[in-house]
């Protein structure tokens, strides 16, 4: 795997069009995922941008970030390599099925950190084709964070793949004590504090040309905003794993809720009534 | 048996820095969550939980009607702990640990947190009167030609955004502006008030150098020290500076007033049983506190005056003088509020006439004033200042040794002043 060392992040509005405007003619899955790692090392994390994404997902201003913060800086690298003309698939339509991220320690906003990110385990989906970002963070050589990032090219499945490998458990849908409001404009307001800047998310013209009545909000907004709610009782060490059911339009008002179980806790945002969840999650503390 | 009595087992604080700096982003309910987690981090609290937690801001917006609470909500003590938000102005924190310690005497609670937050940065913006007026009318419309009535009266005028005054409601004077009147009165002169804010400064460096500190103090968004601090300000620099309050011929400077300043800070407040259960250090006793007013908004007496009264009862009542205490902490609003009390209290006609004292109280051992400096230099997060004043002086008293006393004096709005006693355990 060669290692693609990049002088600095990314600029993620620009690897998006880049990736737009070359969406036609991508190999699909015989294509394979690109043979790098994208990298970028000695990052300074911006107190300013810090500040507002905590705004916007609900954590509280502190020295300590977020671990779906830490996701937010790899983005760009993700981006980058689904820009690069090798990647397989094109961009529009790809979607976000699940997230896993574990946070070895926590992190501070004073801290430089080495990213990288490579695409791995191509595979079948029964809707289409599924493949992972993987991403790693390293301060001063030591890894403190690892997430993985799982998308589904929709389309047909491709013969000879191994089937994707799927997390056996059940996730209970846990009873929601909360309502959260979706401001019409809270996909905007991430897209400026993650640099998600993808158009399904603040535009409904764009929205709509991919089947969605309204715009959507961004999955890690709500994986973001879930972990916000369990505030100083987040360990500091931790997997998260999250499964993303079905788009949240916006504006909305839904469901949340979480339950503790075995030192870990089940949380669910669900439709208002209940009865359908959006996105499930499981954190675990991680034993020392 | 005798009644359960309240100790000081700690505090914490976050470095207090200057409005529309540091913590410019940081919201009242960011910095006092803050100070609550290194407090709790200190003494193992988290998943605790407290008899209650008691705090509040003076600016105050009105989503954060449940601050504390929502603080507490949000830090890692268990969220079974109830809080109160109470209010005194720049006594905030200090009647905070008076009203725990009063439920700690009578075995109501065990345990409690009083603790304060200001952030000038975070200060809730007003609309105008008219366009309040307007936009309330707007809402009680049921009709479209009332609605679009009610919108044509907006005046460019109104909408310019109003900031939150620090003006007296019933004199229309800033704080600045009446202590001027109260400086002038009691003569008090601008070398005497440069003296004290050198002074001030100088004794927070030490305190910061000898790491004082290091036991109350967490850093917060990269800050690790007080930033108003200026340990190398001399009589020459403070000279220098053209007076803000009371005209041209006025004595008061900005650097001999405090500044607007964002900060939180926090003291954890139990019974001396509940200090053994949990093997917490016990630094100093509550003892007995006094909170004085006065009828300022005539003319009467100074704003900040309230302080000369209330210390002078709460000594009487405890039968003590100012040679029985080690340590003479006085808020420092202005260096001119702690010189007009220190001159009050030399005063015989004051004494007398204004007391009812048979005799001047008497001079305070400037060597015991404000050992490790005060709000000049470590700035005055309005609501955090009590909690600040509480935690440092506990510290010191348990430095001194068992015994030591210690006073604690903090003038606020409205004409009041509270005074309390710690003595160490």
């Amino acid at each position: 795997m060669a290692l693609v060392v990049l002088p600095a992040v990314p600029d993620v509005k620009a690897d998006l069009l880049k990736a737009l405007g070359t969406s036609f003619g991508r190999k699909g899955a015989p294509g394979g995922l690109p043979e790098v790692t994208a990298v970028v090392r000695d990052v300074t994390q911006d107190r300013e941008r810090l500040a507002g994404y905590d705004r916007v997902c609900g954590f509280r201003l502190r020295d300590q970030v977020s671990a779906t913060w830490l996701h937010v800086l790899t983005f760009p690298l993700q981006t980058h390599l689904m820009a690069r003309r090798d990647f397989p698939f094109p961009l529009p339509g790809v979607l976000h099925v699940s997230n896993s991220m574990t946070q070895y320690r926590p992190v501070l906003v004073s801290e430089r950190l080495d990213l990288s990110v490579r695409a791995a385990d191509l595979a079948a989906h029964r809707r289409g084709v599924a493949f992972d970002f993987l991403a790693e963070i390293h301060s001063a050589g030591e890894l403190v964070w690892q997430g993985s990032t799982r998308y589904l090219a929709p389309g047909a499945p491709m013969d000879g793949l191994p089937p994707v490998s799927v997390d056996e458990r059940d996730f209970p849908v846990v009873e929601g004590t909360r309502v959260w409001r979706l401001p019409a404009d809270l996909g905007r307001q991430y897209a400026r504090v993650s640099k998600d800047a993808n158009p399904i998310h603040t535009s409904t013209l764009a929205a709509k040309a991919l089947g969605l009545p309204r715009t959507i909000i961004h999955g890690m907004w709500t994986h973001a905003a879930m972990l916000a709610a369990l505030d100083q009782r987040l360990p500091d060490a931790f997997t998260v794993d999250v499964r993303f059911t079905k788009p949240v339009l916006l504006p909305s008002k839904v469901r949340f809720g979480q339950r503790a179980e075995d030192g870990g806790w089940w949380q669910a945002v669900t439709t208002v009534d209940g009865l359908k969840p959006f996105v499930l999650a499981h954190i675990q503390p991680l034993k020392s | 048996m005798s009644a359960p009595r309240a100790v000081i087992v700690g505090g914490n604080r976050v470095p207090f820095v200057k409005m529309g700096t540091a913590y410019a982003k940081a919201s009242a309910q960011d910095l006092l969550t803050a100070a609550l987690d290194g407090l709790v981090a200190r003494y193992g609290l988290a998943g605790q939980r407290l008899g209650e937690v008691a705090g509040g801001a003076v600016l105050k917006h009105t989503r954060d009607f449940n601050l504390t609470r929502e603080a507490v909500l949000g830090s890692a003590l268990d969220p079974s702990t109830p809080a109160c938000d109470l209010a005194q102005a720049c006594a905030t924190s200090l009647e905070a640990v008076i009203y725990l310690s009063n439920k700690i005497a009578t075995g109501q609670i065990q345990s409690g947190i009083a603790c304060g937050v200001d952030s000038t940065s975070d200060a809730p913006i007003v609309v105008t009167e008219q366009l309040r007026q307007t936009l309330l009318a707007l809402n009680a419309a049921r009709t479209l030609p009332a609605k679009l009535a009610a919108l044509a009266s907006i005046r460019p005028a109104h909408l310019a955004p109003q900031a939150p005054a620090v003006t007296e409601p019933r004199t229309g004077l800033s704080m600045g502006e009446h202590q001027a009147l109260t400086t002038k009165a009691w003569g008090i002169t601008r070398e005497a008030q440069d003296e004290l804010t050198v002074a001030s400064h100088q004794a927070l460096a030490r305190a910061w150098s000898e790491g004082f500190f290091d036991e109350l103090v967490t850093p917060y968004l990269g800050v690790t020290i007080d930033k108003i601090l200026r340990p190398d300000t001399s009589m020459e620099k403070l000279a220098a500076l053209k007076p803000v309050f009371g005209g041209p011929e006025g004595t008061m400077t900005a650097g001999n007033s405090t500044a607007l300043t964002d900060g939180a800070a926090a003291v954890l407040v139990v019974s001396e049983e509940w200090a053994d259960i949990h093997h917490l250090p016990k630094l100093a006793r509550f003892v007995d506190a006094e909170v004085a007013a006065v009828d300022y908004v005539d003319g009467e007496e100074g704003l900040l005056m309230a302080p000369a009264y209330a210390v002078p009862r709460l000594l009487a009542r405890n039968g003590l003088t100012f040679d029985d205490f080690d340590f003479i902490e006085i808020h420092e609003a202005f260096a001119a509020t702690v010189l007009s009390h220190l001159a009050a209290w030399e005063s015989e006609e004051f004494c007398t006439t204004k007391l009812g004292l048979t005799h001047a109280l008497g001079a305070v051992d400037r060597a015991k004033l404000n050992v490790n400096g005060s709000s000049l230099a470590a700035g005055h997060p309005f609501a955090a200042t009590g909690a600040r004043m509480t935690a440092s002086l506990a510290a010191m008293l348990k430095a001194k040794g068992p015994g030591s006393k210690g006073l604690i004096s903090i003038c606020a709005a409205g004409g009041q002043g509270v005074a309390a006693i710690l003595e160490a355990v």
